[in-house]
């Protein structure tokens, strides 16, 4: 079996070590405060004091920062545009030609592009330092059923070689003279030929994958004997019980600022 | 629930990741291409047509998880997961009223199912992204909230704009499979008999 696991890194740090799960409701617990907690910098500060510490103790910090920029800067710059330009009423802080920047905007499009920082920043630290099919196996004893993660670690594990088949098929058929470059009309052509060997291939396989699981029992039922065994320690196990009582208190915030000010009118 | 079953059988789960593989291998293709649609949801749409709403909705679903493992991108995956669901629910349904017999009606099946696409995606990118998707598409947002629209109603039709074509040109390429690959790997699919 090639060894796939998404994005992860291999790296012998105290985090890639812990227990999946530890990793998944710290991650998870952030994402909840940034997004909740009011205020415009609350995603910032969960960024500096939960995410980037962790990053760097799993010295996976310039592939985070990298790939997070990558993804929240057309959002951000989005963000800017739609909302700091075109925001509706809104006190005006720079006029620019025919739009105005509005302040109300600015504070709405600072604070979304932090909750977006987090929220891929997060993701990405969970995956760089956790391997999919040890994420897969705490979730199946938690009782995800073992169908759906044999479903998601074959994906990944299928996904190169897709990619692999998909660049063939656009090499034979580019020697073969179909061309890919040029007006919309010549590439939207291109599509057929380049998609449907790809799909009429894969799909006669799909008999072939099946009849391979069956003879490997995949259909029966009953308890299955997993090759990974998982490291769990009792101060993680507290750990995680702690998170969930702080994710569990922020709801509560959340809710008692909100319902506060309708009680008191 | 023994209907179910049958649906989740052995084929259906070996059917997935493929289906995934195909969302994701024609998505990129498309963008290499530059054409301006998505495609991205081919592999799913054809899983519902063959095996029905039910396992059509969990391809759709884990496509968008998966799609986010692969490139570490959460944005535009996990949070749609749930549209993904909606349009394998709906190849699905539109697969048990026999709509992938004829060409147009597979057309109009994709052009309706797109309409939901951009009424489910609507919400997600206003509550969650505050109205913006991250990519060009952004313009059409602007436009029409320079005109003075709600930023609610300026994404639905940003979605109308791309999804019921997209959709639509998806389900066709579903029906040019199912009418190109011989009956002999057809039949192997619960719901053949719909189909065909």
């Amino acid at each position: 079996m090639s060894a796939t696991y998404g994005l992860y890194v291999s790296k012998q740090t105290a985090i890639h070590r812990l227990h999946p799960l530890t990793k998944l409701t710290y991650v998870l617990t952030c994402l909840l405060i940034a997004w909740i907690v009011p205020g415009v910098w609350a995603p910032y500060i969960v960024l500096l004091v939960g995410i980037v510490p962790v990053a760097l103790m799993a010295q996976v910090f310039p592939n985070v920062v990298q790939n997070t920029i990558k993804t929240t800067i057309p959002f951000a710059i989005s963000l800017f545009i739609v909302q700091g330009l075109f925001w509706t009423g809104g006190t005006i802080i720079q006029q620019l030609g025919p739009f105005s920047l509005k302040e109300e905007g600015l504070l709405f499009a600072i604070r979304g592009t932090g909750r977006i920082i987090i929220a891929v920043s997060g993701f990405l630290l969970l995956s760089y330092a956790t391997r999919s099919d040890e994420l897969m196996l705490a979730l199946s004893q938690k009782g995800l059923p073992s169908r759906i993660s044999y479903v998601i670690l074959s994906t990944l594990q299928i996904i190169p070689r897709f990619q692999h088949k998909a660049n063939t098929i656009l090499d034979a058929q580019r020697s073969r003279g179909l061309e890919t470059e040029g007006s919309f009309l010549i590439r939207t052509r291109a599509l057929l030929p380049l998609v449907f060997p790809l799909l009429l291939g894969s799909i006669v396989d799909i008999e072939e994958r099946a009849i391979a699981l069956e003879v490997r029992a995949f259909g029966r039922s009953g308890p299955k004997t997993s090759l990974l065994v998982l490291h769990d320690t009792n101060r993680q196990r507290l750990f995680r019980r702690l998170l969930i009582l702080v994710s569990l208190g922020v709801i509560a915030l959340r809710i008692y600022l909100w319902l506060a000010p309708r009680f008191a009118a | 629930m023994e209907k179910l079953k049958r649906d989740f059988n052995t084929i259906a789960l070996a059917m997935i990741p493929i289906a995934i593989a195909i969302n994701i291998a024609v998505g990129q293709i498309v963008k290499a291409l530059r054409i301006p649609l998505y495609l991205d949801s081919i592999g799913t749409v054809f899983v519902g047509a063959v095996a029905g709403p039910w396992v059509g909705a969990v391809a759709g679903l884990l496509s968008n998880i998966v799609w986010a493992f692969i490139f570490g991108d959460v944005t535009n995956t996990v949070p749609y997961a749930p549209v993904a669901a909606a349009i394998g629910f709906l190849a699905g349904v539109f697969g048990k009223y026999g709509w992938f017999k004829s060409w147009w009606k597979a057309v109009l099946g994709g052009a309706i199912t797109g309409v939901v696409a951009s009424l489910l995606s609507a919400p997600i990118t206003f509550y969650l992204f505050g109205g913006v998707v991250g990519t060009g598409m952004d313009v059409i947002t602007a436009a029409f909230r320079s005109q003075g629209m709600s930023m609610l109603a300026a994404n639905f039709l940003q979605g109308l704009a791309t999804d019921p074509l997209d959709k639509a040109i998806s389900f066709l390429v579903v029906y040019l499979i199912i009418r190109t690959l011989p009956d002999r790997y057809i039949d192997r699919f619960s719901r053949a008999d719909d189909i065909r």
